[in-house]
């Protein structure tokens, strides 16, 4: 605030002047506020305060109240205490299908316009427009680049890139059931590979990972400090750190899937205008931007916005057309309860017997040779290695007894005679595969010692 | 022996971090809890002298501290916001464990910034006394059917200065106004405060200085016109009378104590430390409120451990190395700083004592730029509230480490206990009292010498 002097006597008469005129302005206008708008969120202190101080700036008079609530605590909330929240503005995909489905929220009558409703072939808002995207996150890889060129280990481009043993130990994977942000990982990979693919593809690079489990380290930190080479996670966690000076990079897989943030105005708003101009505000260029901050990195759902990105933004927009996948949102959220149950049976809950006995199946495969019926007992043991317990039509038919992360289960017992169920069926199957892996080895060996 | 082999492994894992060729020990801010980073993460890194079992502890006070706390009741951990608070969680005042900002127009909510409240007199220990309705701190926010107290606001005024070479500079001052006050008027004897949030970082170090240190300071010869002397405040944990070293008067003993009442008046999460919900004998919708429980076995909605976390992070917040030392203009800065007597009260060396809370505070020669006595400031800087020993013209010296990163860490930051200042040269213009001839010693600066002087501050 330093000026040169140059004619101030005058300068400073009218520069009195002005201070008194804008103090009584200022004053005057500050006593007439008194609007506010009630929003609940789950968003970190970083995410809130520059919304709420972005928007108080573009409406001077109207206060922002923040209930913070986790997602999955929402609901409860908002039944026991109607009447008081105005906006719902969160990343909980799944929570706001199932409050739209109970009436929970208002038509959204705001311009919509330039805001599209998906990304490519991903779906992010409601089509009913009872709740819409307000931002959305990646799913990719965290890299080390230096642990990366020390273990000798090629960059990932893909998913299936980190099957091969050599990535054991040398990577991080969120358990679904256990970290909030990763459930949509198991759909994005089976739907863009198809089931049984990627159900086979979850289990190979889960046998190879690291399970991060709730609590657990974090995953930018752990890639940063060299204590692995990758990590599986949502982009914004390791952007954000990579903004803050973190050596790490980030790689989007061929095969991408976002995980949307939405907002909706509550039937019962107490304050229905200023909710519509909150989330009016949380749309437009101005709100978008602020998604930029090194301290948020989340993914703007305004295309317009990426014009003024930081350099090496990712442009969900453009990278979409290089991705022709449609993504079954609802049938993703439908199965995301018993999808986590099932990674836990499949992955968590067997990690080190997972691990040896693909190793056993790839010890098998080069005892097998060219040998052609050992190569298709490989390929059976193979399949019962990674068989799911149920069928994906099944899977279908199940899904609504499960619940997700946080929420209440309603139907403990059944489930819990049921999961037994699959867990004693995998068992026998993964018993199998390793028999036949035995078998496989033994007879190569007998075969190497005839004389 | 313990503690020596402590002090060589600190000193072991920073040579480590920065590569044997590349230390300079003026650099070591904070002895062995010194880390060279200068991005956005250079206040939220643990000390490097810290063993990985103490990670944990380190993380667990940092999920703490970043905690959004929620209104209980709630199927959440962090169970209990409010039924008065100013925000929801620690960050929202300590941006990157850094200092807070003042709003910059009368519609902008106190974001990182509270309003400390008193009427005349003193409480049953010699502290402030607190305004029978609204307690000793406005608290703005109220949880779904419990009134917030009310809107502070600010009104700024401004004026300027002129440097010798003619060169001015336009300071502004805030005053405080309220409206929707919930609990009736505030009375005209009103004392207020407004305080911008500070930064946590290397509070173990400070923690660590002997009260010894702090007596031989008080009563050290000072350069003409300079004072300064302790806050004796009541230790409220101990029960007892002890020096004050933490908050803008010295008005707290211990981190511990500092810590739960942040939690407390802040949040109003009530601690062990201080168990009843902050609300006065007249707010009752906020007496009936609903209070969380930390766990079946705990009574408070923060358990004692989740208090030694938070506590165990602040400790253990690491301290920013200062930077080129051997630069030109930092060393002619450094000249000036000396010269100009700013170096009698913030003093840039001092070393702590052998009994810390940890092994890796004791002994360590830190380069805090602060004596933790109080000052008086003059009438410009002057909140009028007396607190314990401190009057309303008094504040303790701000350690100035790593504030030359402020700006970095958090763009929008603010210099001064409320925010007015908002470059380091305002802040250096609003000395008055027993700093007006170092003031003065500045305004005779030429511009080169001022860009010095400001250079230093910014590689400390």
């Amino acid at each position: 605030m330093i000026r040169t002097p140059s004619s101030l006597r005058r300068q400073l008469v009218s520069f009195i002047v002005f201070v008194s005129l804008v103090f009584c302005a200022l004053q005057a206008t500050a006593e007439t506020t008194t609007q506010k708008v009630v929003v609940m969120t789950s968003y970190p202190e970083e995410v809130v305060s520059r919304f709420e101080a972005g928007f108080e700036k573009a409406h001077p008079g109207t206060r922002v109240e923040i209930i913070w609530r986790r997602s999955g605590d929402a609901a409860t909330y908002l039944k026991e205490q109607p009447g008081r929240i105005d906006v719902y503005w969160t990343p909980a995909q799944r929570g706001f299908a199932m409050l739209a489905k109970q009436g929970a929220f208002a038509p959204l009558t705001i311009s919509m316009k330039g805001l599209p409703n998906k990304v490519g072939g991903f779906p992010i808002s409601d089509p009913g427009l009872h709740y819409v995207a307000t931002e959305i996150a990646g799913f990719g890889f965290a890299l080390n680049t230096q642990r990366l060129k020390e273990k000798g280990l090629p960059q990932p481009r893909q998913w299936t890139d980190l099957v091969n043993a050599r990535w054991q130990d040398e990577l991080i994977f969120p358990v679904p059931s256990k970290v909030g942000f990763a459930p949509p990982i198991v759909e994005i990979i089976t739907q863009g590979y198809g089931w049984i693919k990627g159900w086979t593809l979850l289990q190979q690079i889960g046998a190879n990972a690291l399970p991060l489990e709730e609590g657990g380290p974090n995953i930018s930190d752990e890639v940063a400090k060299g204590r692995v080479s990758l990590g599986v996670s949502i982009d914004f966690f390791v952007k954000s750190a990579i903004a803050n000076g973190a050596p790490v990079s980030f790689v989007y897989p061929g095969i991408i899937g976002y995980s949307p943030a939405h907002v909706a105005i509550l039937k019962d708003a107490p304050h229905p205008e200023a909710a519509k101009a909150f989330t009016q505000y949380v749309l437009s260029d101005e709100g978008q931007k602020i998604l930029f901050h090194p301290d948020i990195r989340k993914l703007p759902v305004r295309p317009t916005v990426y014009k003024n990105k930081p350099d090496g933004y990712y442009d969900p927009f453009t990278a979409a057309a290089a991705m022709p996948f449609q993504f079954d949102t609802k049938g993703a959220l439908h199965r995301q309860g018993l999808n986590n149950a099932l990674f836990d049976i499949m992955v968590t809950e067997r990690h080190p017997r997972l691990r040896e006995l693909l190793h056993a199946l790839n010890e098998a495969e080069r005892a097998a040779g060219k040998n052609a019926r050992l190569k298709k007992e490989l390929q059976r043991a193979r399949k019962l290695a990674t068989q799911l317990p149920i069928t994906q039509q099944e899977t279908d038919q199940l899904a609504s007894r499960f619940v997700s992360n946080f929420e209440e289960e309603q139907h403990p017992d059944f489930n819990a005679t049921m999961l037994n169920a699959w867990r004693e069926k995998v068992r026998i199957n993964r018993q199998q595969a390793e028999q036949i892996a035995e078998r496989i080895i033994a007879q190569s060996s007998k075969k190497d010692s005839r004389p | 022996m313990r503690r020596a082999l402590a002090a060589l492994s600190g000193v072991f894992v920073l040579l480590c971090l920065g590569g044997a060729d590349s230390i300079d020990v003026r650099d070591l801010s904070g002895g062995s809890s010194t880390v060279f980073d200068t991005s956005r993460e250079a206040y939220s890194l643990p000390s490097p002298a810290m063993d990985e079992e103490n990670e944990r502890a380190f993380a667990r006070g940092r999920s703490m501290f970043r905690q959004s706390w929620v209104i209980a009741p709630a199927n959440d951990r962090a169970a209990g916001l409010g039924p008065l608070f100013n925000r929801i969680s620690c960050i929202a005042c300590h941006a990157r464990n850094g200092k807070g900002q003042a709003p910059d127009d009368p519609n902008g909510s106190m974001q990182a910034m509270l309003i400390r409240l008193s009427v005349p007199g003193t409480d049953a220990h010699g502290g402030p006394k607190p305004h029978p309705a609204y307690g000793d701190q406005l608290n703005e926010r109220g949880i779904p059917g419990v009134p917030g107290e009310g809107i502070a606001y600010l009104l700024y005024e401004e004026h300027d200065e002129q440097f010798a070479d003619g060169t001015r500079l336009t300071l502004r001052k805030p005053s405080v106004h309220f409206r929707a006050l919930a609990y009736g008027p505030l009375g005209e004897d009103i004392l207020v405060s407004p305080r911008i949030g500070p930064a946590v970082y290397g509070l173990g170090l400070l923690e660590a200085i002997p009260d010894e240190t702090l007596l031989a300071l008080q009563d050290q010869a000072k350069p003409e016109g300079i004072r300064g002397r302790v806050n004796i405040v009541w230790d409220a944990i101990n029960q007892k009378e002890a020096i004050g070293r933490f908050g803008m008067k010295a008005n707290v003993a211990t981190l511990t104590e500092q810590v739960a009442n942040a939690f407390h008046g802040d949040l109003g999460i009530t601690t062990p430390s201080t168990p009843r919900e902050n609300c006065t004998a007249v707010q009752t919708a906020c007496k009936q409120a609903p209070s969380g429980r930390a766990s079946e076995y705990e009574e408070t909605e923060l358990s004692q451990a989740d208090l030694f976390a938070t506590v165990f992070y602040h400790r253990t917040l690491a301290v920013p190395a200062r930077r080129d030392m051997s630069d030109k203009q930092v060393l002619r800065g450094a000249q000036l700083f000396r010269q100009a007597q700013c170096a009698a009260c913030h003093i840039p060396e001092l070393r702590t004592g052998k009994q810390a809370a940890l092994h890796s505070l004791s002994n360590q020669l830190i380069r805090p730029y602060t004596d933790l006595l109080l000052h008086d400031m003059g009438d410009a800087l002057a909140d009028g509230r007396p607190d314990f020993k401190a009057t309303g013209h008094e504040w303790r010296t701000p350690p100035l480490w790593g504030i030359g990163l402020a700006k970095k860490v958090s763009p929008e930051v603010g210099y001064l206990h409320d925010g007015r200042a908002r470059t380091l040269m305002e802040a250096v213009m609003w000395h008055g009292g027993e700093a007006t001839n170092a003031r003065e010693a500045v305004r005779a600066m030429s511009a080169d010498d001022r860009a010095a002087l400001i250079r230093y501050l910014e590689s400390i």
